[in-house]
């Protein structure tokens, strides 16, 4: 039940250094930081950014759900294809846990059910197939 | 001063105990101990951890709805000091506790009834099912055709001295 899924086989490089991944240094985005991503306006600026050439792809490829962004639109779908992100979207249709709920859960007020969320993969546009040639000279 | 609950398994965090990680968004997060933080840069949900009470909470395996569990709240509204007021407090939240616990004990027997009445039907059903493990299925035929045999016999008997 705990055990997170994402390490492996024992023998996998990953596993040798889990403890580093946990470093504050190295902290991924939190899923209740994900869900407040997902409302529509910072959803929209998210995923039209301006051309930034020290992140990946000039951040022009942005995953909403995993938080990661892409080289181009192909990897980018492929990634949605991907059981990774199959996962995240699962994960992320709880609602995100609070310090409230904690508290609910202590025996301060009556324990109140978490919601379902529906969480969809973010539309892709057709046209940027055609855009990257154009983005192409600017680079 | 103020007795925080953890993030994690909502447990009490006393002053001077546990830390307090400060998200980058100025969110914080306090944790009990280092197992409650270590489990929370793992990145796991507590709903989903056995151990926690939200998971105890929200699978139903502790009393969720209860008005015993309205009385401890966060008040931010400062009360002046009053000696009466403080001594009828401290002895109400006494009686309050007795009262929790109790219905807290009662649900948890409640919800463990069913099992044992599962088990029942399950145990029925198993002997049902192989009743032949018990006792054979051709057990204690011979002797009843046996004695069937001696009860005709004698029947003829008696219908032949009466033919005679």
């Amino acid at each position: 039940m705990g055990k997170s899924c994402s390490y492996g086989s024992h023998k996998s490089d990953k596993k040798k250094h889990i403890a580093k991944t946990w470093k504050t240094k190295r902290k991924t985005k939190d899923l209740d930081q994900i869900h407040s991503d997902m409302k529509p306006e910072t959803a929209a600026q998210l995923l039209k950014q301006e051309v930034d050439f020290d992140v990946t792809g000039c951040a022009q490829h942005y995953c909403l759900h995993c938080a990661r962004y892409f080289v181009d639109m192909r990897s980018l779908k492929e990634h949605f294809r991907t059981k990774l992100h199959k996962k995240r979207l699962k994960k992320l249709r709880d609602e995100p846990y609070t310090q409230a709920e904690a508290d609910r859960a202590a025996g301060m007020g009556s324990y109140i059910p978490h919601k379902k969320v529906e969480v969809k993969t973010q539309p892709v546009e057709e046209d940027m197939d055609e855009e990257p040639p154009t983005l192409n000279p600017v680079t | 001063m103020r007795i925080e609950k953890c993030y994690f398994c909502s447990g009490p965090v006393y002053p001077g105990h546990g830390m307090m990680f400060v998200r980058n968004d100025c969110k914080s997060f306090r944790f009990c101990r280092s197992k409650c933080h270590k489990n929370f840069k793992k990145k796991r949900n507590p709903r989903k951890t056995r151990w926690t009470k939200a998971f105890r909470k929200s699978s139903g395996k502790e009393l969720t709805v209860d008005n015993a569990l309205e009385f401890e709240k966060r008040r931010n509204i400062p009360v002046k000091y009053n000696r009466k007021l403080w001594d009828k407090t401290v002895e109400a939240m006494k009686k309050v506790e007795v009262i929790k616990y109790k219905r807290q004990a009662r649900f948890i027997m409640n919800r463990l009834k069913k099992g044992k009445q599962l088990e029942k039907e399950e145990a029925i059903n198993e002997v049902k099912k192989n009743i032949h493990l018990i006792k054979a299925p051709h057990a204690g035929k011979a002797k009843q055709m046996e004695e069937k045999m001696v009860q005709k016999l004698q029947e003829d008997v008696v219908m032949g001295d009466v033919d005679v």
